[in-house]
Parts: C-alpha cells; structure tokens; sequence
C-alpha cells in the first residue's frame, strides 16, 4: 500500500496543475471571450455547452489533489514516530517544515518581483502577510497549511491517533464538516451571520477546513494493518460511491449555480469532500490496480512540491502570452487545455531536472524541496 | 558493492544530490531531516527495483529506516 502514496502523490501534483488549467479555461471562457469572438466580457454564453462540462468533469475529477497530499503528509508523521515513544519528536517536524519554507519564500518573492516589475509592488508589511497567509499565487496557501499541521502534530495528531484514533477522526471530521456547512449560506444566497462569521474566519489556508484528511493519513500511518484490512473488505463500496459522488457533485454545483442566477466562484462543497474522501480510499485500496504510465506518475509524485510552487506563474504568464499573441487558442479548451497542462507539468519538470543535472544541483533543495 | 554501499551511494548521489557527501551508513537521516516522506518511499522502490525485495508496509517504520545502517540490517534479516 505505502508505494501507492507515490503515486498518489503524483496523481495528487497532476491534479493540481488541471485544476489551475481549469481556472484559466473558465477566466477565457467568460472573462476573455471578446478576444476570439465579437461579445463584451464577461460573457457567459458558453455555460452548458460542452468545453463547459469538459472543463467541470476535470474539474471535478482532481478535487481530490489538496486532501490526498494532506493524506500523505499525515502518514508521513506516523512513519516519522518512534515506536517507544509517545510522540514526533520536534526537530523532525522543524526539519520537515525548514524544507517546506525555504524554496516557498524564494518562488513567493519571485512572483511578488515579477508583480512589482509590471508595477504592482508591495509593502514590507504585505511582503510579510503574503508570505504568512500564502497570497502569493492562488495554490500558495497550501504551504501556511501544511506547516500548521506539521506544527500541530507533536501536540496533536500523533499524540490523538496513538491514544483514541477514532475519537480523534470523529473530532476533526466534525470540525471539517462545520467548516464546510458554514459556506453554504453563502453559496445558497442566504444571509446566516454565524455561519457568515465562521466562513471568514476559516479561510483556506487556516487548518480546521482541512484537518480530518491530515488526521486520516496519521491514523493510517500508525495503524497501518487494520486500516488495510478495512480498506480490501469495502473497495467495491469505495469505488462506487466515488463514482455516485463524482456525478452527483456536478449536479449539486450546476443546481447551485441555477439557484444563485450568477457566476459562483469554485468552492469545495460537501460532496466534493466525500467524492475525494472516496477516491483516496478506492484508489490505496486497489493496490494491485496498474495505472497508466505509472514510472512517469511516480517521478512526478517525487518533484510534487517543486511542481507545485513552479505551475502557478507558469501557468499565469503563458495565459496571459496566449491573450496576446495567440487569442484564437482561448477559444478551443480542447487546445488551451493540453497546452496549460503539459506546461504546468512539463516546465517545472524541465527546470528541475536542468537544475540536478548542473553544476548547482547542491543547491536544488532550497529551490525545489 | 554490497548492499549497505548500494543504498548509501543511492542515497548520497539521488536523494541529497550530493549535498552531504560526508554522511555515514550511521547517520539519522530522518532526525537530521536529510530526507523526507517522499525520500522515504523513493528508498521503498529503490530496493524494489534494485534488490528485488518488497518491503512490507508494516516494515516501514522509522527504526528500519532512520539510517542506511538500520536499513541495511533490516535488509539482512
């Protein structure tokens, strides 16, 4: 089981890359649709047709990205842990998190550089929040979260999981789940100032939104027998609820964004989380299960966080170049899409193997991870 | 090369790039936070491929994997 984390981890970095491709697709598909057809932006014509639920169906398929690297990482803690003793010990956890930070503040000031150059400079003080709050690029905020979770682990996770696992799964899948209930008056146009309230306070890069998969990936760490057992005894079950929820997902957001009359910023629903619940168990349960192309899934999974902090202002500025030169592409997802996916892979992917291949390859770490 | 020289040399040139060339089959390479989970499990494929050994999820847990030493004698049983 522990070698289909890998790959998870790759499946996990690939995704992250479609779901950013996504947002562009859907940013040229409303925003910039006067650039290949004769409307005024934004346009929302081309909700419903086909490149639209092209892009929802891929959409929709990666939710599962930021709860499987979640997953991962939790394991990682449990596997981290002395047999003998009753927690993680602090300076593994500060290891973990010196080599989260390091290439995070260099990829975030390269981008507040490159923000800064076009004019759009900041403060001391911004420099600061951005890094703290992981506003950087959109997919930043992962690192802020992660490095909660490392920090909560010695105090938390492992000493939890260790003592009462099920309370401790019952305890975050609850707070998760609060979190997520608190969105909803917003997504469904209702004013509820609690949940209002909740929603602001639980931002994306604060951990109570995401702890039950961090949780999940420590209790499947430490108790690694049993939880295989469970898995190979529910697979089937696991399989078909990912796909019931992968379908009942669009359907919920299609229905929400009727009931709304206006374009909805993406937004994790509840069913976004059973689905990626689902499919992170079905897929470590089928482990004997081949997946295509699985050599090159797995070197990926091991360059995820240079990927990771890299796709972002790729992404963005081969986007904008297309807006430029090339605004017919915007028009054919079909096209636009391979393009914003081989190079949010691709391009890091090129980078890092230059870097350890040069001279400088001592150096990879603090660049890459 | 025997088998502790295999991993340490897999471990020095692909997974630290180079970078601690000092270290020893001895060294704690999680405490010094010298490799991470990704580290580890590329170690698990690594003497999947290489020695044709599958390690047992239940085997991999810190005391086999803290250093090449632990490693190699885990191996060895």
């Amino acid at each position: 089981m522990i070698r289909r984390l890998l790959l998870l981890n790759g499946l996990a970095a690939i995704g992250v890359v479609v779901n950013h491709a996504t947002g562009w697709g859907y940013t040229a598909m409303f925003w910039w649709a006067h650039r290949y057809r004769p409307v005024t932006s934004p346009n929302f014509d081309q909700m419903g047709d086909l490149s639209y639920f092209g892009l929802r169906s891929m959409e929709q398929l990666i939710m599962f990205s930021i709860p499987a690297f979640l997953f991962v990482s939790g394991f990682f803690i449990a596997f981290a842990t002395k047999k003998n003793q009753s927690t993680v010990e602090w300076h593994v956890v500060g290891s973990r998190i010196k080599n989260l930070v390091i290439p995070y503040v260099i990829w975030s000031t390269i981008i507040l550089l490159g923000q800064a150059l076009q004019g759009d400079g900041v403060t001391a003080v911004e420099y600061i929040q951005t890094l703290l709050f992981g506003r950087a690029a959109l997919p930043y905020y992962y690192v802020p979260l992660l490095i909660q979770f490392y920090l909560l682990s010695p105090i938390l996770f492992v000493p939890a999981a260790k003592k009462n696992w099920k309370l401790l799964l019952l305890i975050t899948g609850l707070i998760q789940l609060g979190v997520l209930l608190a969105r909803y008056p917003e997504l469904l146009g209702l004013q509820i100032p609690v949940a209002d309230a909740v929603g602001r306070m639980t931002p994306g890069w604060f951990f109570p939104g995401t702890i039950f998969w961090f949780a999940l990936g420590v209790v499947a760490g430490f108790q690694i027998r049993p939880f295989k057992a469970w898995l190979d005894k529910y697979k089937w079950v696991f399989l078909g609820l990912t796909v019931l929820s992968f379908f009942l997902a669009i359907v919920d957001w299609e229905m929400m964004l009727q009931r709304s009359g206006e374009w909805l910023t993406p937004t994790r629903t509840l069913l976004d989380e059973f689905y990626s619940g689902f499919f992170i168990l079905a897929f470590m349960a089928f482990q004997t299960a081949k997946v295509p192309y699985a050599k090159q899934v797995n070197d990926i999974g091991v360059h995820s966080y240079g990927i990771y902090l890299v796709h972002a202002p790729v992404l963005e500025y081969l986007s904008r170049a297309i807006y430029f030169v090339a605004p017919v592409i915007l028009g054919y997802q079909i096209i636009y899409q391979p393009i914003l996916i081989i190079a949010g892979v691709g391009i890091p992917m090129l980078m890092m193997n230059l870097m350890n291949r040069s001279p400088a390859r001592k150096e990879y770490k603090y660049l890459f991870g | 090369m025997d088998r502790e020289a295999i991993l340490l040399d897999y471990v020095k040139n692909e997974l630290l790039r180079g970078r601690a060339n000092n270290i020893t089959a001895e060294d704690d390479l999680l405490g010094a936070g010298l490799i991470d989970s990704l580290g580890i499990l590329q170690i698990v494929a690594f003497i999947d491929e290489r020695f044709n050994i599958q390690v047992p999820d239940e085997d991999v847990v810190y005391e086999n994997f803290n250093s090449v030493k632990a490693l190699s004698d885990y191996l060895a049983q």
